[in-house]
């Protein structure tokens, strides 16, 4: 009977505990904090987030304990937390993720205003960590914008200048494609490296630069909300000119549909593919299998309409019932600070956790001693451009995906009709997230 | 239990009164002692299954929004995924890539298992060779197979087939042949396993029936026709039994070789549930799926059984 009393107690203990816990969680500045962040764990960029951990706590006195949760089932363990309603204090991930954090209340609303050095913090990253309904409900940590890498060695082989225009670009894919630019004496050599999976949306990823620049768009304002886009003159256009390098010029990478990034990057750095559309965060990986010199790093293109490039991130984000509010909000703060965005540039140890620093009083490429950088910061200052606002971006994304993924599977297929069609499938979509205008 | 009925001795013991109910507590214990010894089990099941499952069913009906709470929605979940297009597609695929992998395993398991029947030494390393892709883990299977399957010709298998004059294939990059080649595949690692159940099955078969035939005169096709192939009946009824289980259920080989794509023409129940659920985060909509595949499976089971019945009853 006692070991039932003693249960009971505890129970019972439990239970008015959690009656004080959701928004009204009681207070503890000296909690630990629990911080996620999309790494895998022991490597170089866990090493980065640790001493940030470290340094913070240093700085604040506020114990903090760094948790490197893979980067392929980041989502499904932060589900698992989620249904036991105990969320890390922290978590930095990708600021595609905000439109699905919010709609599960899973973060809490930050001030922008009231965030310490917020001023120093470029608009554009504020910009994505804002919410469909205009509010923030993250504090930037790290951008990155994409750029061409383009095998140099190669296109002074086929005596080629830089390309500036997108049908230049697949000018050069083409030579690169036909005529042998690694002098082996076989065909065995592609263009353009393309991930063109639907998983995780890859494919619509990828093409983001590519059909802004060309004056497309997935989806456009309209009123107070959105609306498709993808079935309009300039996104059409944009899509036919993907389909030809898939079925008409066959530029992009043998089985180009199904390939995700691990494979795409394999592809280039094994010299089977030569312009490759990727963020900074590969520099370090191809400078050591493919070597420095032999690819230059030059800004997409403009289009149609100018230049447009796919500007993405990561935020943090201030979880929702955590015993320490205060202390989750100097996190937030000492990540978007100078010191703390430098230690995230990773100099030493290789852990780039932070690519291009939020923060507008860092130079990031004079830190790296690297103007390749450089090109990557100009793009995102120049023309970077944040995935839409919308409630749940990342379910738009993955059915667009799977638009695009059918007309450059099959050939055959009227790209009018398909974005037709997919534009239905998006507008449904919007309207389930009452977020159609 | 038959263990204290046959301890008990037969020999009439006369001294004892002749034998009565036993008392109501010894019943009990007796029917209690199973249970007891399942308990464990049948926690661990209630635990990691039982409850689980219901959950699911019960998720079926709500939106799902784990940190904010569930709300009801009726069958607002199965209308939605039960009339998408996608999930039509999606039992289309299950049902083609089931069938074809069971039939290509079952047909190509019996070659091998008759081509490799006996007792000799050699054989013995054979089978085990044969018998290694089942042992491997479908994991390192899916990516050797994605390696092999290189669209282009410096690939494999394009080399294979370049020598013949043919291809190069785009195999799993081409809506046309991608579920082709994740079924070869399935037949693949699918007919070692039938064949090691098939070389049971027929040391089973009466050697006389053999010798009677050859007496007869049945040439070697006849014998197998009339005389295996019937012995072999209940081997076949595992078989179909348990490859259209594993068949409904695919998901790692389609996830690792093509994640449903191209343009969705790989795409199984198991994959879009995935997707919806994981990807889309319409975990209520996802649970709707794995219920409606939870009822197929249900339904071909109790079909299956209800046959048999009628079989054995004939």
């Amino acid at each position: 009977m006692g070991t039932i009393a003693a249960v009971l107690a505890v129970a019972a203990a439990t239970a008015t505990a959690c009656s004080s816990g959701g928004s009204g969680q009681q207070q503890d500045e000296s909690q630990p904090l629990e911080v996620w962040i999309r790494q895998d764990a022991g490597s170089p960029a866990a090493e980065s987030a640790e001493a940030l951990t470290k340094a913070f706590t240093k700085e604040s006195g506020i114990e903090a304990k760094l948790v490197a949760v893979g980067v392929t089932d980041f989502e499904t363990k932060l589900q698992q937390r989620t249904a036991q309603k105990d969320l890390p204090d922290i978590v930095i991930n990708d600021t595609g993720q905000l439109g699905n954090l919010v709609t599960q209340g899973l973060v809490r609303e930050v001030d922008r205003e009231g965030v310490a050095g917020s001023g120093d913090i470029a608009g554009r990253a504020w910009e994505a960590a804002q919410g469909y309904d205009g509010k923030y409900y993250g504090v930037p940590f790290n951008s990155q914008a994409f750029a061409l890498l383009i095998r140099k060695d190669w296109r002074e082989k086929v005596g080629a200048d830089l390309p500036k225009s997108w049908d230049e670009l697949t000018e050069l894919a083409v030579k690169f494609t036909e005529e042998d630019p690694d002098g082996n004496g076989k065909d065995d050599t592609a263009g353009m490296v393309v991930p063109g999976t639907t998983t995780r949306g890859y494919l619509t990823w990828w093409f983001s630069t590519m059909l802004w620049s060309e004056g497309g768009d997935f989806v456009k304002k309209q009123g107070d909300g959105y609306t498709a886009a993808v079935d309009e003159p300039g996104s059409v256009q944009a899509v036919e000119k993907l389909q030809a390098m898939f079925c008409d010029s066959e530029v992009v990478q043998p089985g180009a549909s199904t390939a995700d990034s691990s494979t795409t990057h394999t592809v280039f750095e094994s010299g089977k593919g030569g312009i490759y559309l990727t963020g900074p965060y590969m520099l370090p990986r191809f400078d050591g299998t493919l070597g420095k010199d032999k690819y230059e790093v030059v800004a997409a293109p403009p289009g149609a309409e100018g230049s447009a490039a796919l500007a993405e991130g990561e935020n943090v984000y201030l979880m929702a019932g955590s015993g320490n509010e205060e202390g989750q909000q100097k996190f937030a703060e000492f990540a978007a600070s100078p010191a703390g965005q430098k230690i995230g540039l990773g100099v030493d140890n290789g852990g780039i956790i932070v690519r291009l620093p939020v923060n507008t009083k860092v130079d990031g490429a004079a830190e790296r001693k690297d103007p390749r950088w450089d090109v990557f910061q100009k793009v995102y200052d120049d023309s970077g451009r944040n995935a839409p606002a919308l409630p749940n971006w990342s379910t738009v994304r993955q059915i667009s995906s799977e638009g695009l993924n059918g007309v450059v599977s099959d050939c055959s297929r009227d790209v009018g009709d398909a974005m037709g069609k997919l534009a239905g499938e998006i507008d449904a979509e919007l309207e389930k997230q009452e977020a159609k205008g | 239990m038959t263990v204290t009925e046959a301890r008990a001795p037969r020999k009439a013991d006369v001294r004892r009164p002749p034998r009565t109910e036993p008392p109501v507590r010894t019943r009990l214990r007796r029917a209690a002692t199973p249970w007891l010894f399942l308990t464990p089990a049948l926690l661990l099941f209630l635990y990691f299954k039982f409850i689980p499952m219901a959950q699911a069913v019960q998720m079926s009906f709500q939106e799902v929004r784990p940190f904010l709470g569930n709300t009801y929605v009726g069958g607002e979940n199965y209308s939605e995924i039960a009339g998408s297009a996608d999930f039509g597609a999606a039992v289309w695929h299950t049902v083609v890539l089931a069938v074809a992998t069971t039939a290509g395993s079952i047909v190509l398991g019996l070659a091998l298992a008759l081509l490799l029947e006996g007792q000799t030494r050699s054989l013995w390393f054979i089978r085990s060779a044969i018998f290694l892709p089942v042992v491997t883990a479908m994991a390192v299977v899916a990516e050797v197979w994605r390696v092999m399957y290189y669209p282009a010709e410096g690939g494999a298998l394009n080399s294979v087939l370049s020598v013949f004059g043919m291809g190069p294939s785009e195999f799993l990059n081409s809506p046309d042949s991608s579920l082709a080649s994740i079924a070869f595949v399935g037949i693949w690692r699918g007919a070692p396993y039938d064949m090691m159940i098939f070389l049971a099955g027929l040391a089973g078969v009466d050697r006389v029936l053999y010798e009677a035939s050859a007496v007869d005169g049945a040439s070697r096709f006849r014998r197998i026709w009339h005389v295996t192939l019937p012995g072999l009946r209940p081997v076949f009824a595992i078989l179909l039994t348990l490859a259209a289980i594993r068949g409904l259920r695919i998901f790692t080989e389609v996830f690792l070789l093509t994640n449903g794509g191209p343009d969705g023409s790989t795409e199984v129940l198991l994959t879009l549930t995935y997707k919806l659920g994981l990807e889309r985060n319409e975990l209520g909509v996802a649970a709707a799926g794995t219920v409606l595949l939870f009822l197929i499976l249900l339904v071909l089971t109790i079909a299956s059984r209800l046959r048999r019945r009628e079989v054995g009853a004939r």
